[in-house]
């Protein structure tokens, strides 16, 4: 009897030990904000830097709140995600429909990838104020500046994710007597999805930057203003609220393509039993 | 469906605009049901020869007509299979076998309906759902046929459809072939590298000769059917694979 | 193992700390506003001539934002700034611990500019008006913030217009019926422009500086608290230097633009103004050992324009002129001397833009005139 007891103990220790660092492990990513906190709190309370350089987390949390409740951050905060929602949606366009466009001509690459590499290697910063110029200094200079940041990353994946395109499956669409838009619809746009997806992960990220520096620009509204205005108030923990709000925007879009990529991607994980 | 090949010539561009004599020209006949089989040495214009059947290739000069009526681009009646299964790995196996139909503008019920009336034939019952990515070789490559049968082709077109698979599903996979053709009796023009699997499969066995591809030999095989796989012990299939072999690699070259 | 890691650590520190100090004993950063400037002439003029050094000082200048100057001296990562007084006053509001030790500016340097048919200016007649402003910001907003305040106006009364630093682009294209400026720069540009027919149909302007309506704090140089507690000697002989080197600026403007050219890339300098330059500094220099009082210097000024607007382009000297009227919001019988009473205004004012709680400041203690008293003769 005190065998079999003893065993049944081993077992259930052992399973609870299991089922422990499964759950350490499913909390891991939380486990390390945790750890980054406490090391934030651990670096103010060392007081390397004074405090309003280096605010406690306490700090930026009641200032988290007090921007919550004046209404100040859902303000400033709806302002740059309907420039980003504006410009990722022009940004992806154009960068889509022409990277399809360049992938099946090759020829159109030649003509406009001088135009495009130049685009891109100009940085957006340095020629973001002649935006605002020529566009007015009102939300449609953010939505182009985050356009133009959005649209290289998903010009260049589609172009790459159209020209990946089995060459095998495009003979049996031809032996099928597929249409062109029979071809799009059930090949290059299944095919190309993963990594038009992966794209759009950076596109994502960066339509913030984008909106950001042009508010940067033109002083008025939305985060990039209310970081420089908190700034110009010596308000470092608002400072700090403003950075961490643009993180987690980042973060919810990159974390809805995610989600995407989980529904529309399904086949991917399933693999040889 | 009966399929002609007349002074058929099939040149590729080179990169310095030259030009590669790939086959012919060759001239052949496949009267409808029939099952030919065409081997040859690598590289002598084998799925070249398919590929421009199922209008796929144009032809440099001669022409290819199926019923009499001159190819010229894909016929929903010819169907190609290729040695890759070719799968869309983001379709199921239904979809995968049903994509014929859908780019036909069947619609969705009568399309299943289809699909699902031909799974046990192919031995795919209970992977309807299944992805590619989830399927052994074999498997895979009865889905490729059985999106090359749901069409109810008048000709199949089969390039090296079994070379990528191990010798047991091979032989298996060619058998369940056999099955299938003889239920729907479709004209059959099959590419393989295996003298045994041609002479086991085909009523004629045609031999092609090295680039540009030339007709040397064409070879009835007068065994009954069904074919089994005992018969490749018989004296007859071992001549025939003997006489095959010969006309690939003549013993005086 | 513990106490040679220790040990290691211990003399690590130390190596690290002897850089430091030697360091220190010698480079001293100075924090700047803005971009290389003839405005800031001073700080050439002591690096170039020796002020920094013999009070034992090499200087180093770096431009920032403003705010990152004044948290940067809070900190004490840099020993001296400049900045304006507004921002001494707010982020002292916020926890900084600075003072500011010398008034540089002892005028406001903003005004309004705006067309006026008989050369007379009533900010009145801004109402209903199009103002245009650099932004909603800085020095530009709490003056406009101050003078419509004078004038018994707001900022509902007028239409406000971003219009970043173009002023004399927008109000010469009559985009603007005013604008807010630098009243030592822009109204010099509009001015020009007003002469070669090059304005639209403005024909006179009128400018309404800040300083004549209301004593508001300026730019000053600032330290920690606890340096000018724990060295209150260097703070005195940083003061000394500078006073030293602005009053060299006042008495010769001609030495000063050449000390600038080294400094600013971009200052005009061709050989024919350059020539003159150096013709006018020797005389000057010569002029000065006579003991001049303000006044005459102020007037040897005035005919040291004269003499090279004669002789060069007047494109040339936009820049001297610049300096000119920079150095008349500089010049004072006690230079460095900072007001009470100019903080109280300002303070009024941010507290009328809602960016001070209501909550005197303690004004007292944002400022010190100890060490401008301490400046040996």
């Amino acid at each position: 009897m005190a065998e079999v007891g003893k065993k049944h103990d081993t077992e259930l220790g052992s399973r609870s030990t299991r089922t422990l660092l499964l759950q350490l492990r499913r909390s891991s990513p939380l486990l390390s904000l945790v750890a980054l906190l406490l090391l934030w709190q651990l670096l103010t309370s060392a007081e390397i830097y004074p405090a309003f350089i280096v605010p406690p987390p306490a700090a930026v949390g009641e200032a988290f709140i007090e921007a919550l409740q004046s209404g100040l951050l859902l303000k400033h905060l709806s302002v740059t995600l309907e420039e980003m929602f504006f410009g990722l949606i022009l940004g992806l366009g154009i960068g889509l429909s022409i990277g399809y466009a360049i992938a099946k001509m090759p020829i159109l690459e030649y003509t406009l990838s001088p135009v495009i590499v130049a685009f891109q290697s100009t940085p957006i910063v340095a020629y973001a104020p002649l935006l605002v110029i020529w566009f007015g200094s009102g939300p449609t200079s953010k939505i182009v500046t985050t356009a133009v940041i959005v649209f290289f990353p998903s010009l260049v994946n589609t172009i790459v994710a159209v020209r990946a395109v089995s060459p095998n499956l495009r003979d049996l669409m031809t032996s099928l007597n597929a249409t062109p838009w029979q071809t799009f619809r059930q090949l290059e746009l299944p095919s190309a999805l993963p990594v038009v997806l992966a794209g759009l992960k950076t596109s994502a990220t960066l339509a913030v930057i984008g909106a950001v520096v042009g508010e940067f620009v033109t002083q008025g509204s939305g985060l990039g203003f209310l970081v420089t205005s908190a700034r110009n108030q010596y308000d470092t923990p608002l400072v700090i609220v403003t950075v961490l709000t643009m993180t987690a925007i980042a973060l919810s879009l990159y974390s809805f393509v995610v989600l995407l990529e989980w529904r529309w991607l399904a086949w991917r994980r399933r693999s040889k039993p | 469906m009966k399929l002609s090949l007349r002074e058929l010539v099939v040149d590729f561009k080179t990169p310095d605009e030259g030009r590669l004599p790939a086959l012919g020209p060759i001239s052949l006949e496949v009267s409808p049901g029939e099952f030919v089989c065409i081997v040859g040495p690598s590289g002598c214009g084998k799925s070249t020869l398919i590929r421009t059947l199922a209008g796929l290739q144009r032809a440099t000069s001669g022409s290819v007509a199926g019923d009499d009526v001159p190819i010229t681009g894909p016929l929903a009646t010819l169907a190609i299979m290729f040695q890759d299964a070719n799968l869309m790995p983001w379709r199921t196996v239904i979809d995968n076998i049903g994509l014929p139909l859908e780019l036909a503008g069947v619609d969705k019920a009568r399309r299943h309906a289809a699909v699902y009336e031909l799974l046990p034939q192919l031995h795919l019952q209970n992977f309807a759902l299944s992805y590619p990515a989830e399927l052994s070789g074999g498997m895979a490559q009865r889905v490729a046929l059985g999106r090359v049968i749901v069409q109810r082709p008048k000709a199949l077109l089969l390039d090296e459809p079994f070379g990528a698979l191990d010798a047991m599903t091979r032989e298996k996979i060619s058998l369940e072939l056999l099955d299938l053709w003889r239920e729907h009796r479709q004209t059959v023009v099959m590419v393989t590298h295996d003298i045994n699997e041609a002479v086991l499969m085909a009523d004629r066995v045609v031999v092609l000769s090295s680039r540009p591809g030339k007709l040397v030999a064409d070879i009835a095989i007068a065994l009954e059917r069904p074919r089994a796989i005992n018969m490749i012990y018989r004296e007859t299939f071992l001549r025939l694979v003997r006489e095959t072999r010969a006309a690939i690699d003549p013993p005086d070259a | 193992m513990r106490k040679i890691l220790g040990r290691a650590l211990i003399s690590f520190f130390i190596i690290l700390s002897s850089v430091g100090a030697q360091a220190d004993s010698l480079q001293e950063r100075i924090l700047l506003t803005f971009i290389p400037n003839i405005q800031f002439a001073p700080f050439y003029v002591g690096i170039a001539d020796g002020h920094f050094a013999r009070q034992g000082f090499d200087v180093t200048l770096e431009h920032l934002q403003e705010p990152d100057v004044l948290d940067l001296v809070a900190a004490g990562q840099a020993d001296f700034g400049i900045v304006s007084g507004e921002q001494v006053i707010l982020a002292r509001a916020k926890g900084r611990d600075v003072v500011y030790v010398y008034e540089w500016f002892q005028e406001f340097p903003v005004g309004i500019v705006m067309v006026s048919d008989d050369g007379g200016a009533d900010l009145e007649n801004l109402t209903d008006m199009t103002v245009g402003i650099p932004g909603r910001f800085g020095a530009s907003y709490s003056g406009l913030t101050t003078l419509l305040q004078s004038a018994g106006l707001s900022e509902d009364d007028i239409e406000l217009n971003e219009i970043g630093f173009n002023a004399p682009d927008v109000f010469c294209l009559g985009a603007v019926d005013a604008a807010v400026v630098y009243v030592n720069n822009e109204p010099l540009q509009i001015r020009k422009r007003v002469a070669a027919g090059d304005c639209g149909d403005v024909r006179e302007i009128a400018v309404v500086s800040v300083a004549s309506r209301v004593d508001l704090v300026s730019n000053g140089l600032i330290v920690s608290a606890d340096l000018a507690g724990r060295d209150p000697d260097k703070v005195q002989r940083m003061a000394s230097a500078f006073n030293s080197a602005l009053k060299a600026t006042i008495n010769n403007p001609a030495a000063a633009y050449l000390a600038s050219g080294t400094f600013v890339e971009t200052l005009p300098g061709e050989p024919a103004l350059l020539t003159l330059l150096r013709e006018l500094a020797a005389e000057q220099a010569v002029f000065l050992e006579t003991d001049p009082t303000r006044e005459e210097i102020a007037e040897s000024r005035s005919d040291m324009l004269v003499l090279l607007a004669d002789a060069v382009g007047s494109d040339d000297l936009t820049q001297f002129e610049v300096l000119l009227r920079t150095i008349a919001l500089w010049d004072a019988d006690t230079l460095g001397h900072s007001d009470l009473s100019s903080w109280e205004a300002m303070s009024d004012t941010l507290r009328l833009m809602g960016l001070l709680s209501d909550d005197p400041p303690d004004l007292s203690a944002s400022f010190s005139n100890q060490f401008v008293t301490g400046i040996g003769e």
